[in-house]
């Protein structure tokens, strides 16, 4: 599965490396490496709902604050 | 001509609890081809001291600028300076090194610390001619150039550094040549050496220094051409011949914005691989094109690019940071700041939409004042400039 977090300016100024952050300890904590490629993109031209995330071309808009809620219902529910 | 040319630097620093320095760095380009530095060290400390070497290394310049000889300049400062009231005499210390057509220095010394040369990474020797011009003991020496040979002209406070501190009769010159020699040819700039060179000085004298110092480095250097490209260009349609443009360019190439480096990923036809790695928290990762040397995210990173530059033209105190952090603002600066001489800035005047939104510290007049900035600073470290617009 790939996970594409975006860290053009605006993402950036929005958090994208808190995300990326909590992203990459969630992927870890649940031994998920193997399956989920998390990888950087740059702008989408959605900047106004940053932090711009896609999962498989789906596009979600992700916060720092609701990063791990959208790991848990988004990302583990497609395993 | 040769496709060399000289880099020059200086740095001082100012008698403890003085607020001016006595020492004076000139430096002036002349119509000739010719570069001409002089450092000039005033009597005493000071007030008195900065007047003197400043007057000294401003007549010496203007005057050798206008083609007057060295003979008429010393009689002239001789006639000019003040006289110090304690002393009895008019008095500052000076060397010029004057570089011809990058082809040639010729190194005037006026009871300064000897200039010491570096050549092929060793301290070397040249000949030097003693002159006598109105009572003064003058030492002059012309000799051939080479790419990368290091000039290090020092003010007296650099030798006085320790003495009866850290050293029984001060840092001697050949410690000083020993300390300089392994980094003389590594690349880094004439600034950065006379930073390093007088870090050392202000922590021999402990913090408290209790002379004015001065270093002035000179740097012969081959010309590399570096190509900037930030921002796609205001019509769609010009994407195509900014691209080829900015690619027939000679030299490296970097890639400045998001936008802007999926447009040349497209025109090259290569991946655009986007990394994770936030090497420094507030500078977004870089990325990279097969066939860029370098690919960043635009304005942030340009933006602390910027402020590196302004450090680097006066105090200089985060060259420790940008030349080893491997973060996309550090690498642009080492590229622009230590590698190039000659920066072709390729600027599109796109509008992001996405930017103008009110919550953002970022627009597009901002970007357009960061290139104004920035090649203003670079132009002040000696570089060429060209900025295109599109």
């Amino acid at each position: 599965m790939k996970l594409m977090v975006c860290i053009g300016s605006s993402c950036h100024l929005k958090g994208s490396r808190q995300v990326v952050e909590q992203l990459q300890h969630l992927i870890a904590e649940n031994d998920l490496k193997e399956k989920i490629d998390l990888g950087g993109t740059f702008c989408m031209g959605k900047c106004q709902q940053g932090v711009c995330v896609t999962l498989d071309n789906d596009f979600y808009s992700v916060t720092p604050e609701t990063a791990e809620d959208f790991f848990k219902t988004e990302v583990m529910s497609r395993l | 001509m040769n496709n060399l040319c000289a880099d020059i630097g200086y740095r001082s620093i100012n008698h403890f609890g003085e607020e001016l320095c006595g020492d004076h760095v000139d430096v002036i380009e002349l119509e000739d081809h010719s570069t001409v530095a002089v450092l000039a060290d005033g009597l005493g400390s000071g007030v008195k001291a900065s007047i003197l070497s400043t007057l000294t290394s401003k007549i010496i310049s203007t005057m050798l600028a206008a083609g007057l000889s060295l003979e008429d300049c010393v009689e002239t400062i001789a006639a000019t300076l003040p006289i110090c009231s304690e002393r009895q005499v008019a008095y500052s210390t000076f060397t010029i090194i004057r570089v011809v057509a990058s082809e040639e220095a010729e190194v005037i010394q006026y009871d300064n610390p000897n200039v010491l040369m570096f050549r092929d990474g060793k301290i070397t020797d040249y000949p030097k001619t003693e002159m006598n011009i109105g009572g003064k003991k003058i030492l002059q020496s012309r000799i051939r150039l080479q790419e990368n040979d290091l000039f290090l002209a020092m003010s007296d406070g650099c030798p006085h550094a320790g003495i009866g501190d850290a050293y029984n009769f001060g840092w001697k010159e050949e410690d000083i040549a020993a300390y300089m020699e392994p980094i003389s040819d590594v690349g880094y700039t004439a600034k950065t050496l006379s930073t390093i060179l007088l870090d050392e000085v202000y922590g021999l004298y402990g913090g408290e220094p209790k002379d004015d110092a001065t270093v002035l480095a000179v740097r012969i250097r081959r010309r590399e051409p570096m190509n900037l490209l930030f921002g796609p260009p205001s019509n769609r349609d010009d994407c195509g011949m900014m691209m080829a443009l900015f690619f027939s360019k000679e030299g490296k190439h970097i890639v400045c914005g998001g936008t802007t480096s999926t447009i040349v990923a497209d025109y090259l036809g290569k991946p655009l691989i986007p990394s994770i790695d936030f090497v420094d928290p507030e500078i977004p990762p870089i990325a990279t094109i097969e066939g860029v040397d370098l690919v960043t995210e635009g304005v942030i990173t340009i933006n602390r690019v910027l402020a590196y530059a302004k450090d680097h033209l006066a105090e200089n105190e985060s060259y420790q940071k940008w030349s080893y952090q491997k973060d996309g603002a550090s690498l642009i600066s080492k590229m622009l700041f230590e590698e190039a001489t000659d920066i072709n800035f390729f600027v599109g005047r796109a509008i992001n939409p996405a930017h103008q939104n009110p919550d953002l510290p970022i627009n597009f007049s901002i970007k357009m004042q960061l290139v104004t900035e920035l090649s203003d600073c670079l132009k002040k470290m000696g570089k060429r400039i060209k900025v295109s617009y599109f």
